[in-house]
């Protein structure tokens, strides 16, 4: 099942929620919406459910217009950040719960029930805890129950609002990671909100990042890690390095070094933002060309690589470097040490751009 | 909950606690001391003066001062009202605490501060407001007495009184228990596709029984016990429109004193198994917000 978001807004009194929003979601996908809290990710989601109304745009689900079907004909799974398990039933009415409302024409018999129920409840593997009560449950295996409670009614798709945000980070792992076989297994299309870009990184097959009710970008994770579109995505995914400067014909000047930037070549003299990964930064032998000059305050090892802090001598600014453990031991400098650091890559944003964008 | 143990290593017979002096807890005392004989002076004393007064000329007295015809039709009235007031009240409530906490409408805080309307009225202008309304005098009074139908000074008046006396307590006693949980749960049972019949009857109701139960006895101990409201409409026609609480006062002012006490050491009945009920939903309750 596709999902088509066209031209979706949504404002809540005088804030904006959604902005003219579209996304094309593509059946059997696993999409992650990320962004900050207030970014507009979890309505959108409400939205696709039916459980908002947009004040303007449509929803399609397979090319089928389904903006004004009711929330309950919708037939869509939706899993709640806390659950939203109906707390005076046991773990197996609240699975069955979306079977029993049916209207009796469509509703399976009991026996049937009973089997669907103890089915799903074996896949979440919590059989054994049917006839418990939500409050007698830990917090991973409530939220697996509200994932079967969803599955329960065949939907068309699963909609998951900040599925892991309640768990410690142990469960959440975990739960990710069954997640994602879960989906492989069932191949149901399904959108899961996150503020949390690990989640989004390892999960999703797409993400897409919201800021201010807009879509900043959509594209697999390794694209929008390695090649983000706006500055918004370069700080939000991933540590990043902010150097201010100049662009004039495809090169910018950010205090000594310079970075190449032929999308720009036709702009004269321009303020503007290089945005650099710490793991794009390398440290030169020499002073060069290219190199600034900055003072090494400290070197953490984390495992395989090591990161760097350090202050540039012209403007005392912070920079973060990651080196890989063999590059920092060949290059053989302490703490305290002048250094040379040269981008190996980076994106130039124009002022004004970034201003329209960060407005 | 954690069952308290005694540490293993103590003896089963208590040691003697060694002799240090702690100092008295003279403000705990104190306060406690003010609280029970205030208690004791205001409430424990008048309830124990009613039942020594109804029974003073003895058991045969009393029952034949609550067989009396006109005592009895007195109780009768007092179920009627309450058996009418009570679950349209019990409706009016469940429907407007689900409104209030469950949507958002304009006019919402309006509703809230209408509902305690009843609270902030005093009895005597609620029964006022029907005389005025339907009495002879009143708006519609004409019209009714052309058709032969009796408001005021009769039983509708009374049922009218009592259900516009009594109409916070049920809402009162949700609204709050239904904001406080929330509406996941009845955005996941729409979800799942359940009708706004079956979420309410299935997901809401079942979350808010105790409290539903409470605002229910609650109200009909107010329905019942109602005195200001329903003098006001009731004409005081003796074994027609007099509620017991109406009764006891003519007895009363009758110097009837040993059948005025009579009947209402039936009231003072009624308080009793109120409160004890309650005292059973509020343990109930407090055992489910455990959970």
């Amino acid at each position: 099942m596709s999902i088509q978001v066209i031209g979706v807004s949504k404002r809540f009194g005088s804030f904006e929620a959604l902005n003219g929003v579209n996304l094309d979601i593509q059946p059997g996908e696993l999409v992650a919406l990320l962004g900050p809290s207030g970014s507009g990710k979890t309505t959108l989601l409400r939205v696709i459910a039916g459980l908002e109304q947009p004040d303007s745009g449509r929803i399609l689900f397979n090319g089928e217009d389904t903006t004004d079907t009711r929330v309950q004909e919708r037939e869509v799974g939706f899993v709640f950040q806390h659950y939203a398990l109906f707390r005076h039933m046991s773990i197996f009415e609240n699975v069955a719960f979306g079977l029993r409302v049916r209207p009796r024409a469509l509703r399976p018999s009991e026996a049937e029930i009973k089997r669907r129920v103890m089915e799903l409840l074996k896949l979440i593997q919590l059989d054994w805890l049917s006839d418990r009560y939500p409050h007698q449950l830990s917090g991973g295996q409530r939220q697996r129950v509200a994932l079967a409670r969803a599955l329960a009614i065949e939907p068309k798709v699963l909609l998951l609002d900040e599925p892991f945000g309640a768990l410690d980070a142990k469960v959440r792992k975990e739960l990710r990671r069954w997640l994602r076989r879960l989906h492989d297994e069932i191949n149901l299309t399904s959108v899961f909100v996150t503020h949390d870009q690990e989640e989004a990184l390892e999960v999703a097959d797409r993400i897409v990042v919201v800021n201010q009710g807009r879509i900043e970008q959509v594209g697999t994770p390794d694209e929008v890690y390695d090649h983000p579109a706006t500055p918004f995505v370069y700080e939000f995914l991933g540590n990043v390095n902010l150097f201010e400067g100049r662009v004039h014909n495809g090169v910018a000047d950010v205090g000594g070094g310079r970075i190449h930037a032929p999308e720009h070549r036709n702009v004269a003299d321009t303020a503007a933002t290089a945005y650099v990964r710490p793991h794009d930064i390398d440290i030169a032998s020499a002073a060069g060309a290219d190199t600034v000059e900055a003072t090494l305050n400290h070197a953490t090892r984390i495992g395989s690589v090591v990161r760097l802090e350090l202050s540039r001598k012209d403007n005392g600014a912070y920079v973060e470097v990651e080196l890989s453990r063999e590059r920092f031991e060949h290059l053989n400098v302490a703490t305290g040490n002048m250094v040379h650091f040269k981008t190996r890559r980076a994106r130039v944003f124009l002022a004004e751009n970034h201003d329209s964008d960060a407005a | 909950m954690a069952a308290v143990f005694p540490p293993t290593s103590m003896p089963t017979t208590p040691a003697r606690r060694p002799a240090v002096r702690r100092p008295m807890p003279w403000v705990p005392i104190i306060l406690t001391s003010v609280a029970l004989a205030y208690l004791a002076l205001f409430l424990l004393v008048p309830l124990a003066a009613v039942f020594f007064e109804a029974f003073k000329k003895g058991a045969g007295f009393y029952w034949d001062a609550i067989r009396e015809p006109d005592a009895w039709s007195a109780i009768q009235l007092t179920l009627i009202a309450s058996a009418i007031a009570v679950p349209l009240n019990l409706i009016f409530g469940v429907a407007a605490a689900w409104a209030i906490a469950k949507f958002d409408f304009r006019g919402k805080s309006l509703l809230i501060t209408l509902i305690d309307l009843p609270f902030s009225v005093s009895p005597v202008i609620s029964g006022l407001i029907y005389v005025l309304i339907f009495g002879l005098q009143g708006w519609v009074g004409p019209w009714l007495s052309e058709h032969d139908i009796k408001i005021i000074f009769a039983v509708p008046g009374i049922v009218l009184a009592t259900i516009f006396v009594t109409f916070p307590f049920v809402a009162r006693e949700l609204i709050p228990l239904m904001q406080a949980q929330g509406r996941e749960e009845e955005e996941a049972a729409a979800v799942l596709g359940a009708s706004g019949w079956q979420t309410l009857w299935y997901v809401t109701l079942p979350n808010v029984k105790w409290g539903l139960l409470y605002g229910v006895i609650l109200c009909n101990a107010r329905a019942m016990g109602e005195f200001g409201a329903v003098s006001v409409v009731s004409g005081h026609i003796r074994g027609a429109t007099n509620t017991l609480p109406l009764h006891v006062e003519i007895l009363y002012n009758e110097y009837a004193f040993a059948a005025a006490f009579a009947c209402a050491s039936l009231l003072a009945f009624l308080a009793l198994i109120t409160l004890a009920i309650k005292s059973i939903v509020e343990a109930r309750q407090q055992k489910e917000h455990r959970k």
